[in-house]
C-alpha cells in the first residue's frame, strides 16, 4: 500500500490563488463592468467651502438630450449618513466642504452627463469659512454642523494612574506638538458602485467595492427605508482598498436613487482627480505629548492632549483617537496616562479610516519622545525601549492582556541585522563633518490590534464549506477578499485541516446573498478571524469524514488522518483510501450525505466600556522597523536607503503573501513620511494629480531586510496573528528618528517633503 | 459631439475596424468602444502606467494617446500579451514572485514588462526599476514586481 | 469643437491644414491630449496629426550641424549615437525626462512648442545654442531658440507655422556640458528646478560659458549674470561661490504647489555650487 508522509503547508511561499487571471488582464473589476441598459451616473460638486444654497435649477441639465434623471437634495429623503449621521447624500440647505455632492445625473453617456453638470445652475450665499481646528474651538467660531453648536463632533478621554504623581518621580520631562497631515489612499481602482433597482419585485443589487458588505446592507437598508432582504450586494474585484471602503459615502445612495429615478442600472465611477477630492483622507492630527521618565530609564507618565481637524462631517477618521490611544497606554509600560482628544469640524475635507487607523499619528509621536528621552539621560535608546517594552504575560494599565508577545525579540532583531547601536552612533559623531550628505539611522516600534477588534456587537465571521464527490471545497466565507490575499491563506489553512493540495479549494466572498455575516475587511483581522472561522468549518467536517472512515477501515478516528487527499492511517501515513471515494461512498449510500459544515467565529474579546478599558482584542501584533537615510543638506531630499523590519506575526502561514504584505506598508509609510502630501488651501485641493501627489515609484524603493518572529499566538489560526496595518505604522517615526540621527534637527512635522526638511535644517520658517 | 473619423488597426493580431471621435484617447475606445478592459484607467494623465498597451511594439500610456492615431498600427494589450505563450514566463514569473495583490497596476506592469524584456532580454535590477517607472503599484511596494521581471529575464538581481 | 482631422503625410499637407487657421497640431499628444481632457487647452477646429511626416523624424549631421527631425522622441534622443557622442547632455536630459512609456511617446518638438519653463530638452538646446526652423505656406525661417519663447506655454512660433528642425551646432573641443535637475524620482517629476552649465574647459576654468535654468522664470532662461561671473574665472571656492549668489539673484522664480520661490532660489544657488564643483573636479 502507498504511504503519504505527513506535509504541512504552513510557512510555504504559496502564490495568490487569483493572480494568473489578473497578468492575463482578465480579471473584471467594478470599473470593467457593463450591465445592459446601463446609464452613466455623475455628480455635480460643490466649488465652495462653506455656503448657503439659495437656488439650484436643474431644468436645463433636465432638457438635455440623453439625460434621464437629475437629482437634487429636493428629490431624494433627508437621511444622512456617517458615522455621525451628519452627511446627507446629496446637500440641499448648505455645503460644507469642497467635496459636497449638490446634484447627480444619469445619462447615456460619459460626455452628456459631463455636458449635463456644466447646465446645472446653483446660487450661494458664502458664509465664513473655518480651516483650522484650533480656530473652530474659539467662542463664537462660524458654526459648521448646527447639531453641534460649539464645532466638536466628537471626544474622547481615557486615563490611567496619576499623572501628576508620574510626574513628580520624573527626571526628565520632555514635551512637543507634533503635527500630522493630510494623506489619502490613492487606490489604483478608483471609487465605483453601479446599482440595479426593479421596480416591479423591489430587489435592489448593488455592485460595489466596499470593505463591510453586511455593515453596508443595513445602512443602506436604514437610509433607503428599503427591506434589508431585498438589498442584495455584490463585491467585484477590488483595486485597492487599504480601509478607504470601510463606510458609507454619499456616491453609493446617489447611485441607488439614480437607479430608483431611471430603472435603468446606473454606474458610478470617479475619475483620478474626483478621487482625489471626494474619496477619504488620512485623519490629519495635532499631537500635543508630554513624557517623562527616571535616570535609569523607566518611564514614568504620559499627557496626551489630541486635536483633530474632522473637516464638515464625521466619517471613521474621527474615532482613531480608539486606537491612537492603546499605542500610548501599552506599547511600553507606563504607569500614569492621561489622554484628551477632541475632532472638530471645519471646512476641510473628511477623513476616513486607513491602513493603521491612527496609528502612525500616535506611533510618530511616542517614538521620536522616547528618543528624546534617552538621549536626555544619556542612555542608548534600544536600551532605553528595552527596558520599558511590554513582555508576554503583560496586563496593560488600559487592561489590554498581552498572551503571545514578541516586542523584546522585534528589537533586538531589527537593531542586530541593521547593525543599529554602532551605527547610529557613528552617524552622530559625523553629523559635524563638512559632506553635504549626512547619513542617519532610526528606529520605531508599533503595537497594534492582531486579533480583531470588538467594537460593533460581534467582531465575528462565518463560514460554510462543502466537498463534493470528488473532494474539490468550496469555501464560502463571509471575508472579503481586498488584494491583500485573504482567499489564498484561508485555502490554504483549510487544506492544512484537511490534507488536501491548494487546487482543492474555490472560494465564493463576494455576495452578501450566498455569503455568511463577516463584520468587515479592517482592522487587520481577516486571517484571524475567518481563519479561525474556517479552520472551526474544516475541522468539523474533518471530524464528520474520519468518522466515516473509521467504520470503512476499523480504526478509531483518532488512528486516522487525512493528506494528499487520502485517508490515511496516522501512524504511518498508510493509505486507506482516496478521500472521494469515501466522500462518494457517502453520498450514493442508503444515508445519502453530503460532508457539509458551517462554522461561527467570535474571538474571545471584550468590549470596552466608557472608561476603553478591557482587551479589546483576542491577540496584538508588535513590529520594530529600522530606517537609514541619507540627507542631502543641499537640497532637503530624504532618501530612504534601507529598512530593516522585525514583525511579530504570530506565525508565518504563507510567506510569500506577508512579504507582500510587509513590503506594500513600508512603502506606502515611507510615501506618508516622504511624499505624500494633499496641499490644502482654504479648505481647496491643490494637487489633485499624481503629478504633484506623488506615491513612491520602484526607483526609490529601498532595500528591505524582513525578519518574522513567530511568538505563535495560542488562539491565532495555527497560532498566526493579523499584521495587515503593521507595516505602515512605524515608518514615519523611524525616519524621523534617522533625519534627527543624521542632522541633529528633530522633525515634528510631516511630510518630510525636500523643502520642509530643508527649511527645517536652515533653521528658516 | 466632436468629428467622427473611421480608422482601422490590428488589435492582438486582429483587424478592427472603428468610428470614434477625433479626441478620444486610446485608452477609452479600447474599454468603452471596443469594450477590451484589461487595460485600465488608473488617472488619465500618463502618470500611473494602468493604461500601458504597445503599439507598433512601443509602450505608451494609452491616456494620452489620440484613438486617431492607431490608425493602420499594431495594438498590444495585455490581452494580446497574455494569449501569447512566448509571454508565460513572465506571466508566471509574476505570479509566483507574488508580484500580483489587488491586480490593478498588473496589466499595466505586464505590457511594460514585455516591452523592457523585448528590449532588453536580461536587465538588470537597475534597468527594471527605471523601466517601470511609469507605473505605480499602491499594493506591493514593487520589490516583488521587480523580482519578477529580473527573474523572467533570467538574472538573478 | 474638433470639425476635421487631417493625418498628414507631408509638411506641405500639414502646412495646408494649418493655413486654414484655428488648427492644432499634434505630434506625441503627450501634452495636448491631458491639457485638452482638462480643459487647459482648446483644440482647434482642425486636428493635424504630424506623426506621419516622414520629413519631420530623423537625426543628421549636416556640415558642421545637427540637424534633429521634430518627431524624434525623448528616447530616441536618450539613445541616438549621434546624440550621445555629440550632445550628451540632451542624452542626459533625455534620460532624466518622465517615464518610458512617455519617452516613447514624446517628442522633441512638442516639447519646443509646448514652451513651459520646465520643460527639460529645452535648458540643454540653451546650452547648446541650439536654432529652430520654422515653416508656413509663406516660407521658412530660423531663430534662435533663446527667442522663440514668450511666456508660460507662449512661444513666437506663428499660428499657421510648423517647427521642422531644431538644429544645434557641433560643439567645440573641449566643451563640456552638465544638466542638474532637481527632483526625488530618477525622470518622473515635473522640474521644480534645473540648472544647465556649459562651457570649454581651460586654464582651470570654463572659456564661453552659458548657463541656462528651468522652472524659474516664466520661460526657460540663459543666465547672463552667472555666466558673466564664470567667464574665464578659475573654478575655486570663491568663484563658485559668486557664480551660485548671481544665479539666485538672477532666476524669477514664483511659489506654487511644488515649491515656494524662496525654495526654489536656494536650489538653484545649491545647484550651481553642485554642478561647478562637479566641472571642477573634471
Ligand atoms: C506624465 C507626464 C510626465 C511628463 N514629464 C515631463 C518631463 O519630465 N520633462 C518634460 O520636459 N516634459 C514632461 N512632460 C511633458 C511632455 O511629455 C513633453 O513636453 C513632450 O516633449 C511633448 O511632446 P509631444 O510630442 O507629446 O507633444 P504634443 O503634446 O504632441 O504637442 C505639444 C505642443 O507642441 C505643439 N507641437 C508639437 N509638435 C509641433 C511641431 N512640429 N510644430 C508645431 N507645433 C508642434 C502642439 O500643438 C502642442 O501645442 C510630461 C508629460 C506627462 C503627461
Ligand atoms: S491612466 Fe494612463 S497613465 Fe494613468
Ligand atoms: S497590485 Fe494593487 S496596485 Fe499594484
Amino acid at each position: 500500500m502507498a504511504v503519504i508522509a505527513k506535509d504541512s503547508l504552513i510557512g510555504r511561499r504559496i502564490p495568490k490563488m487569483d493572480a494568473p487571471e489578473k497578468t492575463a488582464g482578465k480579471t473584471r473589476y467594478v470599473q470593467d463592468m457593463k450591465l445592459p441598459g446601463q446609464l452613466v451616473g455623475m455628480i455635480l460638486r460643490t466649488d465652495r467651502v462653506h455656503a448657503r444654497i439659495k437656488r439650484i435649477d436643474t431644468s436645463r441639465a433636465q432638457a438635455l438630450p440623453g439625460v434621464h434623471a437629475v437629482l437634487t437634495a429636493a428629490d431624494i429623503p433627508q437621511k444622512p449618513i456617517g458615522v455621525n449621521k451628519d452627511n446627507p447624500p446629496l446637500k440641499g440647505d448648505k455645503v460644507r466642504c469642497i467635496r459636497d455632492e449638490i446634484a447627480a445625473v444619469a445619462a447615456e453617456s460619459e460626455e452628456i452627463a459631463k455636458a449635463a453638470l456644466k447646465l446645472i445652475e446653483v446660487e450661494y450665499e458664502d458664509l465664513p469659512g473655518l480651516f483650522d481646528p484650533t480656530q473652530a474651538m474659539q467662542p463664537g467660531a462660524p458654526v459648521i454642523q448646527e447639531a453641534k453648536p460649539n464645532n466638536i463632533a466628537m471626544v474622547f478621554d481615557y486615563a490611567h494612574g496619576d499623572v501628576g504623581a508620574g510626574e513628580a518621580e520624573s527626571d526628565v520631562v520632555v514635551e512637543d506638538e507634533f503635527y500630522l497631515h493630510y494623506v489619502t489612499h490613492c487606490c489604483m481602482g478608483v471609487s465605483g458602485v453601479i446599482a440595479d433597482f426593479e421596480p416591479t419585485s423591489g430587489n435592489l443589487t448593488i455592485y460595489s467595492n466596499t470593505q463591510v458588505p453586511f455593515l453596508h446592507k443595513r445602512e443602506f437598508s436604514e437610509v433607503l427605508g428599503m427591506d434589508p432582504g431585498r438589498i442584495r450586494i455584490i463585491q467585484p474585484p477590488i483595486g485597492g482598498g487599504f480601509g478607504s471602503k470601510l463606510d458609507i459615502y454619499p456616491f453609493e445612495p446617489i447611485a441607488v436613487y439614480l437607479a430608483k429615478a431611471t430603472r435603468r442600472p446606473v454606474k458610478l465611477v470617479f475619475s483620478r482627480e474626483e478621487e482625489f477630492i471626494a474619496s477619504p483622507t488620512r485623519q490629519p492630527a495635532i499631537v500635543k505629548l508630554r513624557s517623562g521618565c527616571k535616570k535609569d530609564g523607566t518611564l514614568t507618565f504620559r499627557t496626551v492632549d489630541i486635536l483633530l481637524d474632522n473637516g464638515g462631517y464625521t466619517s471613521w477618521g474621527a474615532t482613531i483617537p480608539f486606537v491612537m490611544m492603546q499605542t500610548f497606554s501599552s506599547l511600553y509600560r507606563v504607569p500614569h496616562c492621561l489622554y484628551h482628544t477632541k475632532a472638530v469640524y471645519t471646512n476641510n475635507p473628511y477623513a476616513g479610516s486607513f491602513r493603521g487607523y491612527g496609528n502612525l499619528q500616535a506611533t510618530f509621536a511616542v517614538e521620536q519622545q522616547i528618543d528624546k528621552m534617552a538621549e536626555a539621560i544619556g542612555m542608548d535608546n534600544l536600551a532605553f525601549r528595552l527596558k520599558n517594552a511590554q513582555a508576554p504575560g503583560e496586563v496593560t494599565g488600559q487592561g489590554m492582556v498581552f498572551k503571545s508577545c514578541g516586542f523584546k525579540e522585534c528589537l533586538t532583531t531589527a537593531a542586530e541585522r541593521s547593525g543599529y547601536v554602532q551605527k547610529f552612533s557613528a552617524n552622530a559623531a559625523n553629523r559635524s563633518k563638512p559632506s553635504a550628505r549626512k547619513r542617519g539611522i532610526g528606529m520605531a516600534s508599533m503595537l497594534h490590534v492582531g486579533g480583531g477588534a470588538k467594537i460593533y456587537p460581534s467582531d465575528g465571521c462565518g463560514t460554510i464549506l462543502k466537498l463534493d464527490d470528488f473532494a474539490h471545497v468550496t469555501l464560502i466565507t463571509g471575508a472579503s477578499e481586498i488584494g491583500q490575499g485573504s482567499e489564498t491563506v484561508l485555502s490554504q489553512l483549510v487544506c492544512e485541516e484537511l490534507g488536501l493540495p491548494m487546487s482543492a479549494v474555490t472560494v465564493v466572498n463576494n455576495d452578501t446573498e450566498i455569503t455568511p455575516w463577516d463584520v468587515g475587511v479592517h482592522a487587520s483581522r481577516t486571517t484571524f478571524i475567518a481563519g479561525n472561522s474556517a479552520i472551526g468549518a474544516a475541522r468539523k467536517a474533518k471530524e464528520k469524514i474520519l468518522a466515516l472512515a473509521s467504520k470503512v477501515a476499523n480504526l478509531t478516528p483518532e488512528q486516522l488522518d487525512m493528506r494528499g487527499g487520502c485517508i490515511v492511517r496516522a501512524e504511518d501515513g498508510e493509505v486507506v483510501m482516496p478521500l472521494p471515494k469515501l466522500l462518494r461512498s457517502l453520498h450514493f449510500s442508503d444515508k445519502a450525505e453530503l460532508v457539509m459544515t458551517t462554522n461561527y467565529y467570535e474571538p474571545p474579546s471584550v468590549h470596552q466600556g466608557k472608561d476603553f478599558k478591557g482587551d479589546v482584542s483576542a491577540t496584538y501584533a508588535w513590529a520594530t522597523q529600522v530606517c537609514e537615510v541619507e540627507v542631502d543638506t543641499d537640497t532637503g531630499i530624504v532618501k530612504l536607503l534601507k529598512v530593516t523590519a522585525a514583525h511579530d506575526v504570530g506565525r508565518v502561514l504563507n510567506r510569500l503573501g506577508l512579504e507582500g504584505q510587509i513590503e506594500g506598508g513600508i512603502v506606502m509609510g515611507q510615501g506618508y513620511a516622504l511624499s505624500e502630501d494633499m496641499v490644502f488651501k482654504q479648505g481647496k485641493l491643490l494637487n489633485p494629480a499624481f503629478r504633484d501627489y506623488k506615491l513612491m515609484t520602484a526607483p526609490e524603493v529601498p532595500e528591505m531586510d524582513i525578519s518574522f518572529i513567530e511568538s505563535m499566538d495560542g488562539e491565532g489560526p495555527q497560532g498566526a496573528k493579523g499584521v495587515g496595518e503593521a507595516p505602515a505604522i512605524c515608518m514615519a517615526a523611524a525616519i524621523a528618528n534617522a533625519i534627527y540621527n543624521a542632522t541633529g534637527v528633530r522633525m515634528t512635522n510631516l511630510p518630510f517633503t525636500p523643502e520642509n526638511v530643508y527649511r527645517a535644517l536652515k533653521g528658516a520658517s | 459631439m466632436s468629428l467622427a473619423v473611421e480608422i482601422a488597426f490590428k488589435l492582438n493580431g486582429s483587424p478592427v475596424r472603428v468610428s470614434i471621435p477625433a479626441t478620444m484617447t486610446a485608452l477609452s475606445m479600447l474599454r468603452d468602444q471596443l469594450n477590451v478592459t484589461g487595460t485600465k484607467y488608473g488617472c488619465g494623465e500618463g502618470e500611473c502606467g494602468a493604461c500601458t498597451i504597445l503599439v507598433d511594439g512601443l509602450s505608451v500610456n494609452s491616456c494620452l494617446m489620440f484613438a486617431v492615431e492607431c490608425d493602420g498600427r499594431e495594438l498590444t494589450t495585455v490581452e494580446g500579451v497574455a494569449a501569447n505563450p512566448v509571454n508565460d514566463r513572465l506571466r508566471d514569473a509574476l505570479v509566483e514572485h507574488g508580484g500580483v495583490q489587488c491586480g490593478f497596476c498588473t496589466p499595466g506592469m505586464v505590457v511594460q514588462s514585455k516591452w523592457l524584456l523585448d528590449k532588453h532580454p536580461h536587465p538588470d535590477r537597475h534597468q527594471v526599476e527605471r523601466g517601470l517607472e511609469g507605473n505605480l503599484c499602491r499594493c506591493t511596494g514593487y520589490k516583488k514586481i521587480v523580482d519578477a521581471v529580473c527573474g523572467a529575464g533570467g538574472s538573478n538581481e | 469643437m474638433v470639425e476635421r482631422y487631417v493625418a498628414a503625410k507631408t509638411v506641405e499637407e500639414a502646412l495646408e491644414a494649418l493655413s486654414g487657421g484655428d488648427a492644432t497640431v499634434v505630434a506625441g499628444g503627450t501634452d495636448v491630449m491631458p491639457q485638452s481632457q482638462a480643459g487647459r487647452l482648446k483644440l482647434g477646429r482642425t486636428l493635424v496629426n504630424i506623426r506621419r511626416v516622414a520629413a519631420l523624424s530623423g537625426l543628421a549631421l549636416t556640415g558642421d550641424e545637427i540637424n534633429i527631425g521634430p518627431l524624434t522622441t525623448v528616447a530616441d534622443l536618450n539613445e541616438h549615437d549621434l546624440i550621445r557622442q555629440h550632445l550628451p547632455v540632451l542624452a542626459d536630459a533625455a534620460d532624466k525626462f518622465a517615464s518610458p512609456q512617455i519617452r516613447n511617446m514624446g517628442t522633441i518638438g512638442g516639447n519646443v512648442c509646448n514652451a513651459s519653463p520646465a520643460g527639460d530638452l529645452l535648458v540643454p538646446l540653451l546650452l547648446l545654442n541650439a536654432e529652430v526652423e520654422l515653416r508656413s505656406s509663406n516660407g521658412r525661417r530660423r531663430m534662435k531658440l533663446q527667442d522663440f519663447f514668450a511666456g508660460p506655454g507662449k512661444s513666437h512660433k506663428k499660428p499657421g507655422e510648423l517647427l521642422t528642425a531644431i538644429l544645434a551646432p557641433l560643439p567645440k573641443a573641449g566643451f563640456t556640458a552638465r544638466f542638474e535637475k532637481f527632483g526625488t524620482r530618477p525622470a518622473l517629476d515635473i522640474s521644480t528646478v534645473s540648472v544647465g552649465i556649459a562651457g570649454v574647459m581651460a586654464y582651470g576654468g570654463l572659456q564661453e560659458v552659458r548657463v541656462a535654468f528651468g522652472a524659474v522664470a516664466p520661460t526657460p532662461m540663459r543666465g547672463p549674470a552667472t555666466e558673466h561671473a564664470l567667464e574665464g574665472k578659475k573654478l575655486d571656492d570663491a568663484a563658485i561661490e559668486a557664480a551660485a549668489q548671481a544665479a539666485m539673484q538672477e532666476v524669477k522664480p514664483i511659489s506654487d504647489v511644488r515649491a515656494t520661490d524662496w525654495y526654489r532660489r536656494e536650489l538653484v544657488h545649491n545647484l550651481v555650487r553642485k554642478v561647478l564643483q562637479d566641472v571642477a573636479r573634471g
